[in-house]
């Protein structure tokens, strides 16, 4: 029985938890044209929270992917200027990707 | 008599020890809160905001820096100080000297601040300092809004100061030297008219009307803990000067008024 409550309790903590981080956090991603030939993009999350290690791809307007990469422990990642139209994806996971298309990037 | 005369002196005491009127040392921007990052003008002025009244020639700031941070990155200072470029501006009824500059923001928080040199106030007969900061947001990802930039006087914003609603309240912490004053004097001015930055002037038209000389500069006092809670009756610019914080401050021989200004902007929900 006090196992049961124990588990109860335990499994609702970590439902609150999960809801909070679902919910708490708006991703946001945004590029810059360096003016160098390359680009960088700054992501993180409405919260605050860091962005370190999220997932980036740049895909041309097919969706044939050009860049892999990572966000830095910054939460930037910098890329080469490809030619012709792309689009930056900022890839959190379900319901936390955002998408950038090149004609949006201040310069 | 003695006590007659006891009493007057004490009463110039008093008088002399009013502050200055309602001297607002101001950086301004028009936004706050930036959906996208890119060049932004900052004006540098010192001025009688809510009557766009007469306007002090400010000297060369003694420091004009920025401290950017996003998310859980490090902050970073970076000085502006080489940027600014002297300027008039003109106020209703007349002009002064100021600065002007331009800034490329990227995302996060920004907080700009100002050492001015002191100004000499010869109706008062003594120097105002003013350390002023502001802070704006590109993007919404916060940043350490929320931290002391170290300024020797410093308003510390216990509310974000770029996401106040009009009717939200703001709350600040009074510093000196990083520790909290209690029951510091803070004076409150609305930004009355409008800054045209493309004519360096203030707009004629003003946004309200005091219906007493007492509106015009509001004053509140922190708490023991050097708190001050602000509800924002309308949008737009409000500035937060905290007075007298180093009661024993001279410069150049003279007393020295050595004040915290923070200026927030608030946004009617529409």
């Amino acid at each position: 029985m006090k196992y049961k409550k124990m588990i109860g309790i335990g499994l609702l903590l970590i439902g609150l938890l999960l809801a909070e981080q679902v919910l708490a956090h708006t991703p946001l991603c945004s590029c810059y044209d360096n003016g160098d030939g390359t680009v960088t993009c700054e992501g993180g999350f409405s919260d605050g929270s860091s962005a370190a290690g999220v997932q980036m791809r740049v895909e041309n307007t097919d969706g044939k992917e050009l860049i892999k990469g990572k966000m830095d422990k910054d939460s930037e990642f910098t890329f080469k200027k490809p030619s012709g139209e792309y689009k930056v994806i900022f890839d959190g996971g379900e319901g936390h990707a955002v998408e950038i298309k090149s004609k949006d990037i201040a310069k | 008599m003695k006590k007659v005369i006891g009493l007057f002196i004490g009463l110039m005491v008093l008088v002399q020890a009013v502050p200055a009127l309602a001297h607002f040392q101001m950086i301004y921007t028009p936004e706050a809160a930036l959906v996208k990052g890119g060049k932004i003008p900052l004006v540098l002025v010192f001025t009688h905001p809510f009557e766009a009244g007469h306007t002090m020639n400010m000297g060369k700031p003694e420091q004009f820096f920025v401290v950017t941070s996003r998310g859980e990155n490090k902050p970073k200072k970076t000085d502006l100080l080489g940027t600014l470029k002297p300027i008039i501006w003109t106020s209703l009824t007349n002009s002064g000297a100021a600065w002007e500059t331009t800034y490329s923001a990227r995302g996060g928080d920004h907080v700009f601040c100002l050492i001015p040199e002191p100004y000499w106030e010869e109706g008062e007969g003594f120097y105002i300092k003013q350390n002023t900061k502001i802070i704006i947001n590109v993007g919404g990802e916060p940043g350490a809004w929320m931290e002391p930039v170290g300024l020797p006087t410093e308003i510390v914003p216990l509310a974000k100061p770029y996401d106040r609603w009009t009717g939200n309240v703001f709350q600040g912490q009074v510093l000196f030297n990083g520790k909290p004053v209690p029951g510091a004097e803070i004076e409150i001015e609305y930004m009355n008219h409008e800054p045209l930055l493309d004519r360096r002037a203030f707009a004629q038209a003003a946004k309200a009307e005091a219906p007493q000389d007492a509106f015009v500069l509001q004053t509140i006092f922190a708490d023991a803990n050097g708190i001050f809670t602000f509800g924002i009756p309308k949008a737009g610019w409000w500035g937060f000067a905290a007075l007298g914080l180093d009661p024993d401050y001279t410069y150049k021989g003279k007393k020295c008024s050595r004040d915290a200004v923070i200026w927030i902007k608030a946004v009617d929900m529409k």
